[in-house]
């Protein structure tokens, strides 16, 4: 097959893996948002799963990817169903979660509007609860999209012991071109993954401008005739994060859905009562089985690990949270030089429109194409700079950089979307007490996109590992060398892996595991409650 | 906090604020008002009325200079205002305070382009919100105060800033009706008394009932795009009552002016 059509394929095919697991995710999140949002007891049971699971990386779930997928399964369908879990891990927890919060933020009125008139499961669905929904999962998109590409980058190909896996996509074919020193056919399939990733990112930035004119009513965003909108990228953000949007938008909903209703029966069939609860009973099924292939990946380790093992497993125990602390001091660089980064740039594209409108679309492409693809050329050429600068330093300045450039944009988009949020009056006050920058900083623009930023740096945190799993062991990454640092969790996860110790890669994954969790719940989620509690900003704004 | 002699010396008759020939386009193209005059004098309260769209915010904001007019200039004491400035404090619709700050300190925030220590910034601010009846309140943050106080926290906040004008977007409009009464009642006293360096205000409302009980001057608009249709001098001694029969005569005109609305669809 002529080599170019094949590259064409490769990128159509990771691209396409991307998109339908991420209407998968979509799809599941309505089903099974609006079942937590009739039923108190799935409701309590569904969020909790969400914060803890979100709150797990993704890398976390490779071990049972391994274990249920490539081991049980095996086969071509069981590397590519390997592959899809882990791309799937990577973008679902966002989407689920913000559909959720999407349903729970419905007026009441609307919802007794659609009680009063009868609508049916269906009826409330597509009348309702997925257009309310829409703005909360364009908003989701984008960083769902970019993590997608990372890390099906990342697995589509990945080596277990002496055996290699891998699916057919750009991330396998790239790696087949590097392994033949075929340059000409690497700067082919980078070149052409790069125009896919222009051409999505604008079609996403379109599709979000037309979902907010469509679903965000009294915006100074005009519908046109032909379906083709121009919108300023801060009038669609602040419509998506900020509260009035979505009443507007409940509005705009009460009247469509008071139309439909209008044209329907006001009694609900049995039959139409069992087909609900044959849906509803389905959907419930999918997300049990979801936690029992978790559960079975786990379980399947403990048993398979002899006696002997478990007490080498424990003994390792804390060398290896001596290894995730050097991670975490690695990760809390990446998320200030990140953060500082955020506030300064974030600032500057949110308050220069001109600026903005190149900026932003220049950071989305840069940070939607995969690091895995790029990185190995940016080692090649910076390495001998960095060694004589750096020294010994250099390794950590590459892990660094790469969990950097694969999670920057969380708290940069973050920040820019919490600043462009900020309500009109604020910047009003601003310019008319002329504070300066840092003034602004200190008593507005900081404590105003302060939930933002927590969500931000929470997700660049989270996100990070992955960058960190792939650079703190990175066999011949260019010209046969390997990239590795001395200490690292992750390190020690990907070399089990790569040396076929299953289990001290899921032990090590376990450990790893247990503490980011107790992060998240300790610090994370603590800072969020001080963020609702004080520094709301849309709170400061009283209009009866 | 008290005006100083430099200011109170000014040349007679000239006018505080001054908006000359003013116009406004909307990216679509749309004119919304056009030749537009306004004028404010020494202590008078001018307000600004016409039915809605009709561009009265937008005047306000060019009048404050934070939106450029299509067309002719704003002067602030015959010199030409090209940028929003703590001299000309704008009031919203919108009851703007900042929820993580004490009141104490959203007062506070108005006096960070002055020159001050923090304990004179405290001072002033506490002044302030005396002014505005909020004394001991100072350290409630704005969700634990209801809809009016908040109010006083911005018109404080506003006058701490020490202006020259103030700018009201319907100020009361969010406000429950005996509330916004009970502040109609105190504003001209806190605008003009001895703590404000305050020499005129500019409203903007479309309740005529409370233009006619503040204002000294309305300029009525009306059109499309609108021009100013007619300037009142309300002539009633303060405080005044809507029953008094010059007041009805008053707001007779002012309907008169309004109505029918032109080229605004309601």
């Amino acid at each position: 097959m002529n080599q170019l059509a094949l590259i064409a394929l490769a990128v159509l095919a990771t691209t396409l893996r991307v998109f339908v697991l991420i209407v998968l995710s979509i799809v599941s999140g309505w089903l099974l948002g609006y079942l937590a949002f009739k039923n108190a007891r799935f409701e309590s049971f569904y969020v909790l799963f969400i914060e803890v699971l979100e709150s797990v990386p993704v890398i976390s779930f490779f071990p049972i990817a391994l274990i249920f997928f490539v081991n049980r399964i095996g086969g071509v369908l069981g590397v590519e169903l390997a592959a899809d879990f882990l791309v799937f891990t990577a973008v679902v927890w966002n989407i689920w979660i913000g559909i959720y919060q999407a349903y729970k933020t419905i007026p009441k009125e609307m919802l007794e509007v659609v009680e009063n008139y009868g609508l049916g499961f269906f009826g409330r669905l597509s009348g309702l609860f997925i257009p309310f929904s829409i703005p909360r999962i364009v908003s989701n998109l984008f960083p769902s999209v970019a993590d997608g590409f990372f890390y099906i980058t990342v697995s589509e190909v990945f080596a277990v012991g002496s055996t290699s896996y891998s699916v057919f996509g750009i991330g396998s074919l790239l790696q087949n071109y590097l392994s033949e020193n075929e340059w000409k056919l690497v700067y082919a399939s980078m070149l052409v993954m790069a125009l896919v990733i222009v051409a999505t990112v604008f079609a996403l930035r379109e599709f979000s401008a037309l979902a907010v004119a469509k679903y965000a009513l009294d915006t100074d965003v005009p519908i046109m005739r032909r379906g083709r909108v121009r919108i300023r990228y801060s009038v669609l953000f602040s419509q998506l994060v900020s509260r009035n949007p979505l009443h507007k938008l409940s509005i705009y909903q009460w009247r469509s859905v008071i139309r439909r209703a209008q044209q329907t029966s006001f009694v609900q069939t049995k039959a139409k009562n069992r087909f609900q609860r044959v849906v509803r009973y389905g959907v419930f099924s999918a997300l049990i089985s979801l936690v029992l292939l978790i559960a079975y990946g786990v379980i399947e380790v403990l048993v398979t690990i002899p006696l002997d093992q478990w007490h080498s497993l424990i003994v390792s125990t804390p060398s290896l949270l001596v290894d995730l602390a050097f991670d975490y001091a690695r990760v809390g660089v990446i998320a200030l030089v990140s953060f500082v980064i955020a506030v300064t740039l974030g600032y500057y594209l949110a308050v220069n429109k001109s600026a903005e409108a190149i900026g932003i679309p220049l950071i989305q492409v840069l940070s939607a194409y995969p690091a895995p693809l790029y990185f190995p050329f940016v080692f090649a050429l910076s390495f001998e700079i960095v060694r004589s600068s750096l020294g010994p330093l250099s390794v950590d300045f590459y892990v660094v950089l790469l969990g950097f450039v694969s999670t920057f944009y969380y708290v940069f988009y973050s920040f820019w979307m919490g600043v462009k949020s900020l309500p009109h009056e604020y910047w009003e006050i601003m310019k008319n007490l002329r504070l300066g920058f840092f003034q602004r900083m200190r008593k507005i623009v900081l404590p105003a996109s302060f939930p933002y930023l927590i969500s931000g740096i929470s997700s660049t945190i989270n996100s990070a590992w992955g960058g960190l799993m792939l650079a703190e062991y990175w066999p011949n990454i260019v010209d046969g060398k390997t990239l590795t640092v001395k200490h690292g969790l992750m390190k020690i996860i990907d070399l089990s892996t790569y040396t076929g110790n299953v289990s001290q890669a899921a032990w090590g994954s376990f450990i790893f595991g247990i503490v980011v969790v107790v992060y998240s719940l300790l610090f994370t989620k603590r800072m969020m409650v001080i963020a609702r509690k004080r520094y709301v900003a849309e709170e400061g704004i009283y209009a009866a | 906090m008290t005006r100083s002699i430099a200011r109170i010396v000014t040349i007679v008759g000239q006018p505080i604020l001054e908006g000359r020939n003013l116009s406004y386009t909307y990216e679509n193209g749309y004119t919304v008002f056009t030749k537009v005059d306004v004028e404010t004098c020494e202590n008078e309260l001018v307000a600004i009325v016409g039915p809605s769209g009709i561009g009265k915010s937008t005047l306000l904001r060019i009048l404050g200079g934070f939106i450029k007019p299509a067309t002719g200039e704003v002067r602030l004491l015959g010199k030409k205002v090209e940028q929003p400035t703590p001299e000309i404090a704008l009031i919203h619709q919108s009851i703007v305070t900042f929820p993580w700050m004490t009141a104490l300190e959203n007062v506070m925030l108005g006096l960070r382009s002055k020159r001050k220590t923090r304990q004179e910034m405290e001072s002033a601010a506490r002044k302030m919100l005396e002014v505005v009846g909020l004394q001991g309140f100072e350290e409630l943050y704005p969700k634990e105060m209801s809809g009016g106080m908040r109010q006083r926290v911005a018109i404080a906040r506003a006058l701490a800033a020490e202006p020259i004008v103030l700018l009201m977007d319907e100020p009361f409009s969010h406000l429950d009706e005996l509330t916004a009464e009970g502040l109609r009642q105190e504003i001209y006293s806190m605008l003009f008394g001895t703590e404000s360096t305050l020499r005129s205000a500019v409203l903007v409302s479309h309740n005529l009932n409370e233009v006619l009980e503040l204002a000294d001057k309305v300029y009525v608009l009306n059109g499309s795009p609108a021009t100013v249709v007619g300037t009142l001098k309300i002539e009633l001694e303060r405080p005044r009552n809507s029953k008094d029969p010059r007041f009805v005569e008053y707001l007779d005109l002012l309907y008169k002016y309004l109505t029918p609305v032109r080229g605004v669809k309601q």
